[in-house]
């Protein structure tokens, strides 16, 4: 409790300097700490543009929703702030903090539906400006493969070919784990699913029409059974932070993770990537899912200001130069070409050419989140059975759906 | 001239230090605004928190709704189960092990012959100026056989690694593993609170034993240790309320979620995870929710440390 009381204090700390603002200067709330740098560049060339000063004030990820919470409901929110996709999202603006975004022009225009659907209420309305998403990615070590004559696989059954050759040569393949409690869900599973599932066919899962243990999803889990083997034999106390060690150490010749860990995991490797590949008879899928948007307060002080600085977001010249100062591994969401030239951006939207892009399929039934990391998890571990875990995940979405 | 004595009340009995007056209560006042302010007043807020749904500003009375929640609802009562569980398990490492090293140390320590006793003394206590963060960080880096394996090896104590899966990462050992670092870090505290008990002991009475012929166990089980059983009491107590609020060794070996599948989740991660943080991967925390966790712990605590009390520090 005391330790609580403790960080409740110093988030307190934190939130005074908005009260201390010259005036005419907005602020911006962020969940996003590391990004300060990138950020203010843009918010600098937007200065000098309008002239209207933006100020980033960045809280720890862990703390954000919490403290934003608190701020507007003390009336001291940022006039501008980082938004979360769905319900995180949706929650504050259906509490009528958020500007709604459906008359800010451009926002219909230049998004695509399945960018906005991250960004709308259960009324319809759209409470941000659509920002960037974030995919996810095998990346490799291209020594590694060189060295061993291996080709970036275009199949998945090419892929267990090249995993089987690097583990006859000893080398563990894939350096991902089970420690995290999460990555093998967002970053693993929901990186194979679009090559099995389209945006419509996951909608008929969400609302019960299909059964998640029908033989789509079982073929999706014994493929996945079938990376098992390939995991460093240490799987259970590898998580996020240590596959990336393990692969920019060259203890493994690849790691399946999200975009943005893009610097991460190129930190002294010759690092490529590819989307996860479709078995042959598949059509390749990309997993590409909304992560964040800006919104405004609907109760700032300069409400003008606010609707300016979202409409410039929403055009794509605002987003060009966006595009061009957020880091690497987080996508536009715009319907226009803004990545920069030969960027790892443009590198990135490049592999989600002519594929069927859909956001991560668990996200409309976080009911199920815990129920599919403990099943894959169990078959991880060799406990449990892809046949198992699809039936006991059909009745966990079957027992949330009579509810 | 003689002067006449300037009539000081407070020295010359008047009305406010008669015994059994109220004014000692004048010395409490700062302290005592201090804990309404900063801990009953938060306390009994968060007893309030408890009966309310939703965040600040959309919040709404409830009832016991969290806490029928919290007992009834199939996935929160199956997690608050597994976490009391756990943190009893985790209670009976440090109670058991740590306290009883303490004690032992501790007798060690104040032994006559004993030499280089600061130097031990130092060597105990120093774990605990350490962040927890930073030695679950290495303790974790240490028993992941991923980084460890090889350099154990090298030195021939490959024993020490368990099974590929690490200590952490088997459900079996994690949460006795975390344990043990926790009471590796934290002996040195009891051990510090004994060697003080043992040293107040008046050598007259160990010499008195020692010339009616008891041997050195009789002198330590029946005149040392029954004469620090107030300070015994006081250990349990704050090893009891240590564990049950612990959250950071768990935070830094094995994230909040009690990795693996929930083995090492203790009430303190429970709550962080729904009072706090929120449950990843949505990230809207419930304040009441968390409440009701902490408030029934705080009801558990009171059971567990008041017969504590009653029995040890009675005497006094």
């Amino acid at each position: 409790m005391k330790k609580l009381l403790a960080i409740v204090l110093a988030l307190m700390m934190l939130a005074l300097p908005t009260l201390v603002l010259a005036d005419g200067e907005l602020t911006l709330g962020s969940w996003r700490t590391e990004d300060g740098e990138a950020v203010g560049a843009l918010l600098a060339k937007y200065e000098e543009l309008t002239g209207v000063k933006i100020v980033y004030q960045p809280t720890v990820s862990t703390q954000y929703n919490a403290t934003l919470r608190q701020q507007l409901d003390g009336g001291i929110g940022p006039d501008l702030f980082y938004s979360r996709t769905y319900s995180g999202g949706a929650e504050l603006c259906e509490n009528g903090f958020n500007v709604i975004c459906d008359e800010i022009p451009g926002v219909k225009e230049n998004f695509t539906a399945t960018a906005l659907e991250g960004f709308t209420d259960k009324d319809g309305h759209i409470f941000a400006v659509p920002f960037a998403a974030v995919s996810h990615f095998v990346y490799y070590n291209k020594t590694i493969f060189a060295d061993n004559g291996i080709e970036v696989p275009a199949t998945f059954e090419d892929f267990l070919a090249a995993c089987e050759k690097l583990k006859a040569a000893g080398i563990t393949p894939l350096a991902n784990g089970i420690a995290g409690n999460w990555d093998i869900l967002e970053c693993v599973l929901c990186s194979m699913v679009p090559n099995y599932i389209t945006a419509e066919e996951r909608v008929a899962y969400e609302t019960g029409e299909k059964k998640l243990n029908d033989e789509v999803w079982l073929r999706i889990f014994e493929d996945f059974a079938k990376l098992v083997p390939y995991l460093p034999e240490t799987y259970a106390s590898i998580d996020e932070e240590q596959a990336d060690m393990m692969f920019t150490l060259g203890q493994a010749a690849m790691v399946i993770d999200g975009s943005w860990s893009y610097s991460a995991v190129s930190d002294g490797v010759d690092a490529g990537f590819f989307s996860f590949p479709a078995p042959e008879g598949y059509a390749a899928g990309f997993s590409l899912h909304p992560d964040f948007g800006i919104a405004g307060n609907a109760a700032s002080a300069h409400p003008e200001e606010v609707k300016a600085f979202l409409t410039w977001l929403a055009s794509p010249e605002g987003a060009k130069i966006a595009a061009e100062v957020i880091p690497a591994g987080f996508l536009p969401l715009i319907n226009a070409d803004v990545a920069p030239e030969g960027s790892i951006i443009s590198e990135m939207n490049a592999a989600a050419e002519g594929k069927n892009a859909d956001r991560r399929f668990v996200w409309n039934m976080l009911a199920l989140y815990d129920t599919y990391v403990s099943e894959l998890n169990a078959i991880v571990r060799g406990e449990q059975t892809p046949a198992g875990a699809v039936d006991v995940i059909n009745a966990a979405w079957e027992a949330e759906l009579a509810k | 001239m003689t002067m006449k004595p300037k009539r000081i009340p407070a020295l010359q009995g008047g009305k406010s230090i008669k015994p059994g007056g109220i004014y000692w209560m004048r010395y409490v006042i700062p302290a005592m605004l201090f804990y309404v302010v900063f801990m009953a007043y938060p306390m009994l807020d968060s007893i309030r928190l408890s009966l309310y749904e939703g965040t600040a500003g959309a919040r709404e009375f409830v009832g016991l709704a969290n806490y029928t929640r919290l007992f009834t609802d199939e996935v929160v009562s199956k997690r608050f189960w597994n976490a009391f569980g756990n943190n009893w398990i985790f209670f009976a490492y440090h109670m058991l092990l740590q306290n009883a090293l303490g004690i032992l140390f501790a007798a060690i320590l104040t032994n006559k012959t004993m030499k280089g006793r600061q130097f031990y003394q130092t060597l105990i206590f120093i774990p605990c100026t350490v962040a927890v963060l930073v030695t679950g960080y290495l303790f974790k880096i240490m028993m992941n056989p991923q980084w460890s394996k090889a350099p154990l090896e090298s030195v021939g104590l490959g024993f020490l690694v368990h099974s590929p899966q690490g200590w952490l990462g088997d459900h079996g050992t994690a949460l006795s593993a975390v344990s043990l670092v926790s009471v590796w870090q934290w002996v040195g505290i009891p051990t510090m609170m004994f060697v003080a008990a043992f040293q107040s002991i008046d050598d007259d009475l160990i010499e008195a034993a020692s010339i009616e012929g008891a041997n050195p166990w009789q002198q330590f089980t029946r005149i040392r240790i029954p004469l620090i059983i107030p300070v015994i009491g006081m250990v349990a107590i704050l090893t009891f309320v240590a564990n049950f609020n612990a959250f950071d060794v768990i935070f830094a070996m094995e994230t909040p979620e009690g990795a693996p599948d929930y083995a090492t989740d203790l009430i303190g991660t429970l709550f962080y995870r729904y009072g706090v943080a929120g449950q990843h991967p949505v990230g809207i925390p419930e304040p009441g929710l968390g409440s009701a966790i902490s408030t029934t712990i705080f009801a558990m605590l009171l059971c567990g440390v008041i017969p504590v009390l009653v029995k040890t520090q009675g005497k006094e």
